[in-house]
């Protein structure tokens, strides 16, 4: 069982679990973000060219990071995905399993509520996540809070990150860019970075 | 007199002939050799997806990198994933090619597809462009010329494949 409810003051907000787990890296990641929070609080961690703000169905972000580990093989891609979120698409932690992309993890906040609500709890507020990740990925399932950079080094791909977070006080702030930027930005990066790795 | 290819293999040889980086699909029984076509090959990875919706999201994130994605499913498949087909294909203008039996035709009337086909008409049709092609009888340049048009539109194209009256023995399955 996840912590109960009432404990939960004591847990880091989404965004320090954010930059957390991107601080486990040597290099970093590229980051795919669902929309909504996650999204939010990515950008409020430190915009890079480097995130991927997804704006399609809650969830989608692990599937866009698969299709992006995918074809930049070289480099680490981190899918950041929210409780309600992941729930959405939880066949994509099957379909990563299965694919078994070498560069690619999964950060789930888990703050037991849709964000945007402020109040409404996810259906899988009970949920064991460390316990439905090791289903799908085995010891490469691991909490954010017993990680270090030397023994994230040392975890196998494809892997999650289970982070218990705090709801936050308030929204995140409005990302305040466009589709069209998004993109432009993020394919800058991503062919500067597999040039970097040629 | 050497072997005609079949189907499955036609369309796999268009598929690899526009290089695509990525392949990602939910089998239906008309497109299941060339899926098994691209699972062998070295020449992309083949991604098998649990769920159509995924495969919307697989090739976008290819796509957001700037390399060529494609999708196959079947159109029930794909009006599972129409969510993420607009709000990420539509809206970031990315260039993948989506590949679909569009099941249900005149010539391919299972009871089961009927409605599946009239929603693909009446949900699909009116919000992306969709060529429609005899899955019995496609063109060699099929897809390099499908990503030609993506990429010229900027956006995201559907290649509808049905089983015709008149086309030889039809689509297998």
């Amino acid at each position: 069982m996840s912590e109960p409810m009432n404990t939960q003051s004591n847990l880091p907000s989404q965004q320090d679990a954010i930059s957390a787990a991107l601080s486990l890296y040597p290099a970093r990641p590229f980051a795919v973000s669902d929309i909504g929070s996650q999204t939010g609080w990515l950008k409020a961690a430190g915009h890079d060219p480097r995130n991927l703000y997804v704006s399609g169905p809650m969830g989608l972000a692990t599937s866009v990071a698969l299709g992006l580990a995918a074809v930049r093989p070289e480099s680490q891609v981190l899918a950041i995905a929210g409780d309600g979120a992941l729930a959405m698409n939880l066949t994509s932690l099957a379909t990563i399993a299965g694919a078994k992309p070498k560069n690619l993890a999964i950060l789930l906040v888990d703050n037991r509520i849709y964000e945007f609500t402020n109040s409404v709890p996810t259906p899988t507020r009970d949920l064991d996540w460390l316990a439905v990740g090791r289903a799908f990925f085995g010891e490469a399932c691991v909490r954010l809070s017993e990680l270090t950079a030397e023994r994230w080094a040392g975890v196998a791909r494809p892997a999650m990150i289970v982070a218990d977070v705090a709801p936050a006080p308030g929204k995140p702030p409005a990302l305040g860019l466009t589709p069209a930027m998004i993109r432009a930005e993020f394919l800058g990066a991503s062919r500067k970075q597999a040039l970097l790795v040629r | 007199m050497a072997d005609m290819p079949s189907k499955g293999d036609r369309l796999f040889r268009s598929i690899q002939a526009a290089k695509p980086q990525l392949v990602t699909g939910v089998p239906d029984g008309m497109l299941s050799q060339t899926i098994m076509l691209c699972e062998a090959t070295p020449d992309f990875p083949y991604i098998g997806c649990a769920r159509e919706e995924e495969c919307i999201g697989v090739a976008s994130g290819a796509a957001m990198a700037g390399e060529r994605a494609i999708v196959m499913v079947q159109n029930a498949g794909l009006l599972n994933s129409l969510g993420a087909f607009a709000t990420m294909g539509l809206r970031y203008g990315l260039p993948f090619v989506v590949i679909v039996t569009n099941r249900g035709a005149l010539a391919d009337p299972n009871g089961y597809d009927i409605e599946k086909r009239e929603a693909f008409d009446a949900g699909v049709r009116p919000m992306a462009r969709v060529f429609d092609f005899d899955a019995a009888d496609l063109p060699d340049d099929l897809i390099p010329a499908a990503f030609k048009w993506a990429e010229a539109a900027r956006k995201p194209v559907i290649l509808a494949l049905e089983k015709r009256l008149g086309s030889g023995e039809g689509a297998a399955a």
